[in-house]
């Protein structure tokens, strides 16, 4: 199936995916940190109710699913496929989603805030993603008593997300500006104009797999469309100076280290996650210079080689089993 | 990266220690990090500081009786303390107290984005072209486009005095 990971069509070599999620909060009922299970469900039946009870076309693909009812392993995989957060993941008791059958649209019930409305999709893609994002925002706001003030605009549980409610990011593969050193720069001026620059996987210094997430930070102040345009022109930006620079390298270079990681994925008995990104990033360098094109889509081989997605297809086992195991998943995906 | 001590979860920490010019670095998980006295690096997050920020006025307002949310019960040292209101009800209560630390986080403390689309009536439509046209000259002025900008803002001045 299609997803942010494995699109069918979409070439996307430096923008990977988008998002886009809406934070809103009904109005008589404290927020998530402070609720009882009552409310909980509450908020869960009232927000299942307003979208089932929807003639939209989009609410009509969405399914109620209740956290309390998803395995420990299916949970964290979902982590990895950055349909929910870390911090619902854990905190799932009596919390539900709302989502479509491709998860580009999910919808947290109790995660900080009440509603949480995300849409994932690949490439840059950010009008579309908000376009969905705020038709399901509609229904809802046509059908609840959403927590509003005409000064600070839509109420969230942390004054970060006053406003808009709005978080659009770019997930955005730079390999070659970060081995130019660019990224620190990059990150300093970028966050002068509201934007926020993070590496994707692994915290501190340095991103594995050369994977950043571009985002704005502020809410209050700017209109949806001002934010979203603001993060598309940086996107652009960036993506147009990691082209560049793909542009300058020594194209056999580029395709020795791709073919050399593709030797490694391709024969290695033993793969750390570490490893994986390291090689799959050489590989979508590779792929985008066309020297290295042969192969299954490389997001598609770090995310499913993530410790739950693997544990969620061949079961629960240790680190080193799981080495293991996606030494193999990979083999027979290249 | 799996954590150097347990060996069992992801490496969420690295602590890079400098002794003598030597550098020694270290990848652990958030867990092991706390039990060897790193556990605050792992919270310092945008809702702690603003927390710190929230407390450092809270002393002011802690002679002063003690105003309670009636949803929910919170009081505003309550959201000093974690940095989060408890429900929507706490941003009309503690408006005013908040107000200071939104501008710092935001810079703004006006809304400029969508309106709730069931309010239909008239005073929310004109909110929400205010809104539009605010950005619109904000934009224009960032722009520099100064003729336009004048156009933008008596429209405003317009849009307001009917308001009213």
């Amino acid at each position: 199936m299609s997803c942010w990971y494995n699109p069918v069509s979409a070439q996307s070599f430096v923008a990977i995916s988008t998002r886009i999620r809406l934070a809103r909060n009904i109005n008589g009922i404290p927020f998530p940190s402070k609720m009882t299970a009552e409310q909980f469900e509450k908020v869960n039946s009232l927000v299942r109710k307003a979208i089932e009870e929807s003639e939209d076309s989009i609410a009509k693909k969405l399914k109620y699913i209740s956290m309390d009812a998803v395995p420990e392993i299916e949970r964290f995989a979902m982590v990895e496929r950055h349909i929910i957060s870390k911090r619902f993941a854990l905190n799932y008791q009596n919390r539900a989603i709302i989502i479509s059958e491709d998860e580009s649209i999910c919808i947290m019930l109790g995660e900080e805030d009440h509603i949480r409305i995300q849409v994932l999709v690949s490439d840059l893609c950010l009008e579309s993603a908000y376009q969905t994002a705020n038709s399901i925002d509609k229904i809802l706001c046509s059908k609840l008593d959403i927590a509003f003030d005409n000064r600070i605009g839509f109420l969230t549980e942390c004054p970060t997300n006053l406003g808009t409610g709005l978080r659009a990011s770019v997930m955005l593969h730079l390999p070659v500006t970060e081995s130019k050193g660019e990224i620190r720069g990059l990150a300093d001026s970028i966050s002068k104009i509201g934007l926020t620059v993070r590496g994707m996987y692994g915290e501190g210094t340095k991103a594995l797999a050369s994977l950043y997430q571009v985002s704005n930070q502020v809410t209050l102040g700017i209109s949806e469309e001002n934010a979203i345009d603001n993060l598309k022109i940086i996107a652009t930006q960036l993506i147009k100076k990691e082209t560049e620079s793909r542009e300058q390298l020594d194209i056999l270079k580029i395709e020795d280290r791709a073919m050399r990681s593709y030797g490694i994925l391709k024969n290695a008995r033993i793969l750390t996650s570490a490893e994986l990104l390291t090689r799959a990033s050489d590989l979508l360098l590779g792929a985008s210079l066309g020297v290295a094109d042969c192969f299954a889509p490389p997001m598609q081989i770090i995310v499913e080689g993530q410790p739950y997605m693997l544990m969620k297809k061949y079961g629960e086992m240790s680190p080193d089993s799981r080495d293991i195991e996606r030494a193999n998943m990979v083999r027979n995906l290249l | 990266m799996l954590c150097e001590i347990c060996g069992k979860n992801a490496a969420t920490t690295h602590i890079r220690t400098v002794v003598n010019g030597e550098i020694y670095e270290k990848h652990i998980c958030s867990s092991c990090a706390a039990k060897e006295g790193y556990g605050d690096i792992k919270s310092n997050n945008l809702s702690e500081l603003l927390s710190s920020m929230l407390g450092e006025s809270n002393f002011q307002f802690k002679k002063s009786e003690v105003t309670r949310c009636k949803c929910c019960g919170s009081s505003f040292s309550d959201i000093a303390e974690s940095g989060k209101c408890g429900c929507a009800e706490c941003y009309s209560v503690f408006y005013e107290q908040l107000l200071p630390y939104i501008k710092r986080v935001h810079g703004s403390t006006e809304h400029m984005g969508k309106t709730l689309e069931k309010n239909t009536c008239e005073q929310n439509k004109v909110q929400e072209k205010l809104n539009k046209l605010r950005a619109q000259l904000n934009q224009l002025i960032n722009e520099e486009k100064y003729e336009q900008a004048a156009v933008v803002r008596d429209e405003i001045k317009k849009l307001k005095e009917g308001a009213l």
